[in-house]
């Protein structure tokens, strides 16, 4: 350690030399890629290169192991939404998934098998929280600095620190006045025996709808607090058959055949998910189906009824959450709420819901109009403030003024309907190439043209607007203002064709 | 009372919730209800907790409508106050030795209907029809009868609820009329279309077949209480002068209906009574078991300030 901090305090004196044109000391400690965070983003990324035969590649990652979003959310039921023959990397395909989809200890130890057959971990560092990126622009050089104070140096630097990383608390009065026990989903208290309890879940998204059907059975009374009731799509989980995995095993390519068809069949949802078409109406004809056939009392029907367009928001999967709500023991309270008490929650209608526990199962704050951190590019610019109004990015991955800058998730570059994976593969490649280009052109560095970059974003954003996620409703997706800094207007194929070539037309090569 | 900024509206309403448990329902003062005020505020109050849910399903079916989220929200927060409301109403009345257990308190029939018929189909209604039937309804009867309640009962802890109540009503009723004013805005002529289109729907002759006699009923109750029924015609000309203070709200015609129907209503001698007291006496004789079953929202209602 303490000689990565010495490095940290001699490396003003290194850069400076650099300019005076001695870089040879430099080499040694700039890795040629730093990548922030141990996901499945940083490990795809870092898996890629090595193939590639770039190996000086450093990962940072703040927590204690790998493994990301599924290191995390290990709640009860914590499960992907995507088939998991999709929700994996075509180029490590597993041939075991046990479910349809698969549960959170699965994936996470999918990641874990990414990371010891590919020899990933030796580039990993743990417990390191980067809280700053900056770049340097005589000597071409990105550091990173942690929080304890070290610094970190690569030629080329990949934020993958995951667009849902930061678990999200709502602004409610007297939050923090509450005596019981809280709970997030994303940080699960495992310790903590629900049994015989009284619990409150705030929130009826993604997680929320996962978590519900799994505590109803345990706690002793449940309370659902819905401010807005989503989509509810039928989830068809199953287990794998024994014959599956074998064919798998042997034939390779059935996978991929497997594989593909789910990847189309996923396309083309978003006809109707991603644009109001008729197939729209067919969506939410299915959803409404489904919420008919399970919910009968039509107080609760009218509950459970979005008033937004399908797609405007996360679409939820789940054939468990409306008979999990019907339960005796389970309430769903639609009242908003006034403010979190000592002893619970006291909605509008003027009761104090009181409660042992407080399941917060309230997503996460998105950067969508900011960085986690700050990073600092040409000329000391700053990412967050230049995208205080919403974030704007090249392609998602490149910024104006930040070469050799790359991001997976990105602005612009979300999935309503797809694998994120899949998305992520595209950019992982797109992340190949420059680093890639580096090398064979021995330049210093790629920074995309900032009238290249605005003119990409007027595109999204004219594409943007006449989608679903645009038509009106809150969401993560939008700034406050209702900037749609976050998804990507169109079919995974269309981004898979955005991302499939880096044109050097588009940037400007800097050379040492 | 010019336009009101919703946002801010929104703001302050947030900031001004209560809850029953802010209040001491044990504090002293439950003995100043008299033994021969005692049946007559049963039935008082039993009618007003009700008349609350009217409310609480008319802004329940205009959140779905409103044209803006602030507007859905404050909405959603209107339906949960009338609630809250009727929950502190039921406080009282238990307080006061008038609910056993966790009994509710029965609504007369005309009540039963109206709420029976937002039930079904206040949310088939255009945000116009709601946006101004509602105002009238929080004004005359909300209205009229509160300052009714707070004349005759010296109960102090009665007056710190309904100062309570109080202060949300002011709320409701300066949305209200904006939104009234709101929907004044455009094209008088497609105002008017859009008006003749709704006039002639079934589901809105039922309303009216439902509200006018409600009216009638509550006037007839108000009498028998040993209330001047000028109370409530003041209460209704109320709307009548507010609503109609801008262009925009005169050019509501909605709101033109509503009031030309409120001055047949406070003129006693209009033939319009005739046939609506014949339904107030016609709808008497229905079995509160013919009118469909109760909405399961209604298990909602307590009168305990935890659960
Ligand atoms: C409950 C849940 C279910 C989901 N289900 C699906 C699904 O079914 N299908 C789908 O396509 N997508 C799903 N997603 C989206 C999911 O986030 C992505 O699919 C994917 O896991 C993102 O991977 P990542 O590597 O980009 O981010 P992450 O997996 O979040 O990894 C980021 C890593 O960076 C680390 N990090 C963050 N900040 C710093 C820092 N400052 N310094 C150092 N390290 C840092 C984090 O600790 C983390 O390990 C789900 C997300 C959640 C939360
Ligand atoms: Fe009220
Ligand atoms: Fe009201």
């Amino acid at each position: 350690m303490t000689t990565v901090v010495e490095k940290a305090k001699t490396a003003p004196r290194k850069r400076k030399a650099t300019r005076q044109g001695t870089s040879e000391p430099v080499k040694q400690d700039v890795h040629e890629v730093l990548i922030v965070g141990a996901g499945f983003g940083g490990l795809g990324t870092a898996l890629r290169l090595q193939q590639d035969g770039i190996r000086d590649v450093v990962i940072l990652e703040r927590a204690a192991d790998i493994g990301g979003t599924w290191r995390d959310n290990t709640y009860p039921g914590a499960a992907c939404d995507i088939p998991s023959n999709l929700y994996s990397f075509s180029f490590a395909p597993n041939p075991d998934w046990s479910r349809s989809f698969s549960g959170s200890g699965e994936i996470l130890k999918y990641v874990h098998y990414l990371a010891d057959r590919f020899n990933l971990r030796r580039m990993v560092r743990l417990n390191r929280n980067v809280t700053g990126l900056e770049y340097d622009e005589a000597a071409g050089v990105w550091s990173a600095v942690t929080a304890s104070g070290e610094v970190f140096r690569g030629r080329s630097v990949v934020m993958a620190q995951g667009p849902l990383s930061n678990p999200g608390l709502p602004k409610i009065a007297g939050i923090d006045s509450f005596k019981g026990h809280t709970v997030h989903s994303a940080q699960w208290d495992h310790e903590y025996d629900f049994t015989g309890k009284r619990v409150a879940v705030i929130g009826t998204g993604a997680s929320a709808v996962q978590i519900i059907p799994a505590l109803v059975p345990q706690a002793a009374k449940l309370k659902v607090f819905q401010r807005t009731p989503g989509w509810v799509l039928p989830k068809p989980d199953f287990a794998t058959p024994g014959w599956n995995r074998t064919l798998f095993r042997k034939v390779p390519a059935s996978q991929a055949a497997v594989r593909k068809a789910l990847y189309l069949g996923h396309e083309s949802v978003a006809l109707g998910i991603v644009w109001n078409s008729p197939l729209t109406r067919v969506v939410e004809k299915v959803a409404e189906a489904h919420l008919n056939r399970q919910v009968k009392d039509p107080w609760m029907r009218r509950q459970l009824k979005p008033d937004f367009r399908i797609g405007c928001k996360r679409v939820l999967m789940s054939s468990d959450y409306y008979p999990a709500l019907q339960q005796d023991n389970c309430e769903l309270v639609t009242w908003p709420i006034a403010r979190i008490s000592e002893q619970g929650i006291r909605t509008a209608e003027g009761i104090e819901h009181q409660f042992d526990c407080i399941v917060f199962a309230t997503g996460f704050d998105v950067s969508n109009a900011g960085t986690p951190f700050p990073v600092r590019g040409v000329g000391g610019r700053e990412l967050g403030q230049e995208w205080h109004r919403g974030a704007q990015a090249y392609k998602s991955i490149n910024v104006s003024g930040y070469p050799n800058l790359h991001m997976t998730f990105g602005p612009n570059s979300g999935p309503g309907h797809n694998s994120a994976l899949v998305y992520m593969e595209s950019q992982i490649e797109y992340i190949l190439k420059a680093v890639r280009v580096l090398r064979a052109l021995e330049i210093k560095a790629l920074d995309v043209k900032s009238h290249i970059q605005a003119r990409h974003n007027r595109e999204i954003q004219k594409r943007l607007a006449k989608t679903n996620w645009n038509s009106g409703c809150k969401s993560w997706y939008l700034t406050e203002d209702g900037f749609n800094a976050t998804m990507y207007p169109g079919f995974a194929t269309q981004y898979a064709r955005q991302m499939a070539s880096l044109d050097l037309k588009d940037y400007a090569l800097i050379r040492a | 009372m010019a336009t009101i900024d919703l946002d801010k509206m929104l703001e302050k309403i947030k900031d001004s919730q209560w809850a029953l448990a802010d209040i001491d329902w044990e504090a002293p003062g439950a003995d100043k209800i008299s033994p021969e005020q005692w049946p007559k505020l049963k039935a008082f109050m039993s009618d007003l907790m009700w008349i609350e849910h009217v409310g609480a399903r008319g802004f329940a079916a205009m959140a779905k409508k409103a044209p803006t989220d602030t507007l859905r929200e404050i909405y959603t927060y209107f339906h949960a106050e009338e609630q809250r409301h009727a929950n502190a109403e039921m406080a009282l009345m238990r307080r006061w030795g008038m609910l056993e257990g966790d009994e509710l308190p029965e609504p007369n029939i005309n009540l039963r209907l109206t709420i029976e018929w937002l039930d079904r189909y206040s949310d088939d209604m255009p945000l116009e029809v709601l946006g101004s039937v509602i105002p009238m309804l929080e004004i005359a009867l909300d209205g009229a009868l509160l300052k009714f309640l707070l004349e005759e009962v010296d109960d102090p802890l009665c007056h710190e609820v309904f100062a309570k109540i109080n202060g949300d009503e002011s709320r409701h009723l300066g949305v209200d009329f904006h939104v009234m004013e709101m929907l004044g805005r455009g094209k008088l002529h497609q105002l008017a279309v859009k008006t003749i289109g709704t006039v002639a729907n079934p589901k809105l002759i039922l309303g009216v077949l439902a509200y006018a006699p409600l009216l009638n009923k509550m006037r007839d109750n108000i009498v028998a209480m040993g209330l001047k029924e000028e109370r409530l015609y003041d209460a209704m000309n109320k709307y009548e002068r507010i609503g109609g203070r801008t262009e925009e709200g005169r050019r509501n015609p909605w709101f033109q209906i509503i009031s030309q129907h409120g001055k047949m209503v406070v003129n006693r001698s209009h033939p319009y009574h005739v046939p609506v007291d014949a339904l107030v006496k016609l709808t008497s004789f229905i079995p509160n078991r013919a009118v469909g079953p109760v909405p399961t929202w209604v298990k909602g209602l307590t009168w305990r300030t935890t659960a």
